[in-house]
């Protein structure tokens, strides 16, 4: 097992951020950055170390956001059960398009269908349903506390983040470093061999989409904390799964600080092409659509592969 | 004396052709200074946060647009006075159609140190808006979002200028209830389409619950997705139930589609009356497809036509090429609102523009509001108008101390 150094000094490299900067944009910045990893990340333990490319992990997220809402607002009850209850429901949530799709051998092109309609499913039924308060979405009270995980100062929503992103790294290294994750490996790379030596490619993919559905709950459950509104789009909505992988593809798959890089990449690439392009409404985003093309054709492997011999790190295995 | 000037003279530094230079240019820059301050006051920001790309982006830049003639009127009629002719300074944001992006926005607003912020038309982004600014007390007048959770969180800084939908549904059942007695009742049953966000469930939840208590029976609540390209099978169940009015709540292009395909298949209930239709009270709409349009009812956000200032503002937006919708006019007003606190206030501070805002009495605005008067940062005067589009035009139907023209109702069979 390898040490897990590297992530216990990124957390302490990060800790004090809120020190260090008075600047509430960067702050801000960070907190998304660290959000939009730990929700990469979620995917990149399905996507990247099982091979299992889901396009709707808004799912899982939204999920885990509904549960904490719907637990403090209709329940009463504090939000540090709502969390733990919407990491628990969104692993349920996990479970079940787990069994659904693996259990009948879906794979590839017609896995990633079935994880998009199951999105779609959930915010259709966000939408009818009234304990989800239906299109009108759901307010959580204004009442910042430590009992309702809410922070008068931003610093307390970017702890939570940085929180949350080292807890998604421990899982990812510890995944990697066991059985669990050579078995995935092998899944990823040729399911059939992995099955003729002995794998049980069901049971090892059920894991893997159990722990990427409860880490992508933890991350809607904090979303939830910290905007306190929600609705099925802002929920369950296609760009919440694109979003979930699109920051592992640019760092890099199937590597632990991949989804990492990747948000730190996407979110400071937003930002600079809308430094950059100005008053011109919507100038930013063309800009950002066409580098965001030549990162992913120049860097196939993820940006984490620059530098490194290609032939050790074909597909960006280890990290 | 001439013994204690010479004695004194050693111990002051020798008045040399440098220093009496220096000391003449320091002088005169300080003697010039107040009147530099005076000619140019430190501009104001403003910053003015709107979804200007993404799904609500034709909404958006209206707003935009509308709160930065405001501002240019403002400061060619000499800034604020109060603080010696201080112009004001729009610091631009664009929340893409997403609460989160809005709440970013919040941040860079604040480190440009804007004064107060004016958005975000959506009220989901509005929600996350004026909770970000909350943080720093930035006073946030909010121009358009209609959801009433907005300002009902006790947020000391959020202000909104127009009605929420809580009020207008109630004001558009009670004009629908008065139109129909005074056309001897012909209508008696209903059918609901709206869109399926905050905004349309909202209104659909308030009438669905209403309508049938003051008499009317909802034969269909139809739901539908943002956006949808095809209204056919709706329409074809509002064909079979044939219900004697229609009412629409739901954005700009899903209403032209819905108001286009009933046409089409010749669904001709006794009354479109929609509810802040996106399209009923548009310009646009009523330019570009005046058939489909004719004769719809709408209960929405409307300027009072009795006022000139809202005429003139009409003819400078349509001499720009656009359109007058109510994204212009209300954040224009907005900004209006914004500027009548800033001169009372006589301060930038957010503080004081926070005080100034909730003790606002204004009434220079072309709103039908009367003076504003803020109740939890909700304009207590604030209220919708009925309009119909009739001769190709769009005319104010109720309420009947401004109507520009009596009401046809039930509409004439085509």
């Amino acid at each position: 097992m390898r040490p897990l150094a590297p992530i216990g000094l990124f957390a302490l490299l990060a800790l004090p951020l809120p020190w260090l900067t008075g600047s509430g944009t960067v702050l801000n910045l960070a907190t998304m950055v660290l959000m939009l990893a730990t929700l990469g990340q979620a995917w990149n333990l399905l996507g990247g170390m099982a091979g299992q490319f889901s396009f709707g992990h808004a799912a899982f997220f939204g999920t885990g956001a509904y549960a904490t809402a719907i637990l403090q607002i209709r329940l009463g009850l504090d939000a540090w059960t709502g969390f733990a209850t919407a990491v628990l429901a969104a692993v349920a949530m996990g479970a079940l398009v787990g069994f659904a799709s693996f259990r009948f051998r879906l794979r590839g092109s017609y896995f990633a269908l079935v994880t998009l309609a199951f999105a779609e499913v959930a915010r259709i039924l966000a939408n009818s349903l009234e304990i989800t308060g239906a299109g009108v979405g759901l307010l959580l009270p204004l009442a910042p506390g430590l009992d309702r995980l809410q922070f008068t100062d931003k610093a307390g929503y970017y702890w939570f983040a940085l929180v949350l992103c080292t807890a998604g790294l421990l899982i990812a290294a510890r995944i990697r470093d066991t059985r669990l994750g050579a078995r995935l490996a092998a899944v990823r790379e040729n399911e059939e061999a992995a099955r003729a030596l002995g794998v049980d490619a069901f049971a090892v993919k059920m894991q893997a989409i159990v722990w990427s559905a409860g880490l992508a709950g933890a991350v809607g459950a904090f979303y939830t904390q910290l905007f306190l509104y929600l609705d099925p789009h802002i929920a369950f909505g296609p760009q919440v799964s694109v979003e979930a992988l699109l920051g592992p593809i640019v760092g890099g798959t199937g590597s632990i600080w991949g989804p990492l890089l990747g948000a730190a990449v996407l979110q400071l690439l937003g930002e600079a092409t809308r430094a950059l392009t100005g008053g011109v409404t919507g100038a930013n985003l063309v800009a950002y659509g066409i580098v965001l093309v030549l990162i992913v054709r120049f860097f196939p492997d993820g940006m984490i592969g620059l530098g490194r011999p290609r032939a050790l790190d074909a597909r960006g295995v280890s990290g | 004396m001439n013994r204690i000037a010479t004695v004194s003279h050693p111990r002051s530094s020798p008045l040399s052709r440098r220093h009496l230079l220096a000391g003449t240019a320091g002088g005169v820059a300080a003697l010039a200074a107040p009147a530099l301050l005076r000619a140019q006051p430190a501009p104001v920001k403003i910053g003015l946060l709107h979804p200007v790309t993404g799904f609500l982006a034709f909404s958006g830049q209206q707003c935009r647009e509308g709160a930065l003639m405001a501002i240019e009127a403002i400061n060619a009629a000499g800034g604020i006075r109060s603080l010696g002719g201080a112009k004001l300074e729009p610091v631009l944001g664009d929340a893409q159609s997403k609460p989160e992006v809005g709440a970013a926005e919040v941040e860079k607003m604040n480190e440009a140190g804007v004064a107060a912020i004016i958005g975000a038309f959506s009220s989901a982004i509005s929600l996350a808006t004026t909770q970000s600014a909350a943080r720093y007390g930035i006073p946030h007048i909010v121009d358009v979002g209609v959801s009433d959770q907005i300002v009902q969180r006790g947020l000391a800084n959020t202000f909104r200028f127009c009605p929420g939908y809580g009020l207008i549904a109630q004001i558009a059942i009670d004009n629908l209830v008065a139109l129909n007695d005074a056309a001897g009742k012909p209508a008696r049953t209903v059918a609901i389409v709206h869109e399926e966000s905050l905004f349309g469930t909202g209104t659909a939840q308030l009438l669905q619950k209403e309508l049938p208590a003051r008499g009317f029976e909802v034969v269909e609540v139809a739901k539908h997705a943002n956006p949808t390209r095809d209204f056919t099978n709706v329409v074809l169940k509002l064909k079979a139930l044939a219900p004697d009015i229609v009412i629409p709540a739901n954005y700009y292009n899903e209403y032209v589609l819905l108001a286009r395909t009933m046409r089409q298949q010749g669904v001709r209930p006794k009354a479109i009356y929609s509810v802040l239709g996106g399209a009923a009270s548009s310009f646009k709409f009523v330019k570009e497809f005046p058939d489909d349009a004719a004769y719809i009812m709408d209960c929405n956000h409307w300027y009072d036509p009795r006022k000139a200032e809202a005429l003139e503002l009409r003819r400078k937006v349509e001499a720009r090429g656009l359109f007058y919708t109510y994204e212009v006019f209300l954040a224009h007003e907005a900004v209006r609102l914004l500027a009548d606190a800033l001169e009372r206030a006589g301060s930038a501070s957010r503080e004081r523009i926070v005080e100034a805002l909730a003790t606002s009495r204004w009434d220079g605005h072309f709103m039908p509001y009367g003076p504003t008067r803020f109740v939890n940062g909700q304009n207590e005067g604030a209220r919708p108008v009925n309009t119909q589009v009739l001769n190709g035009t769009i005319e104010v139907i109720f309420p009947a101390e401004f109507a520009s023209a009596r009401p046809v109702f039930p509409m004439p069979r085509a």
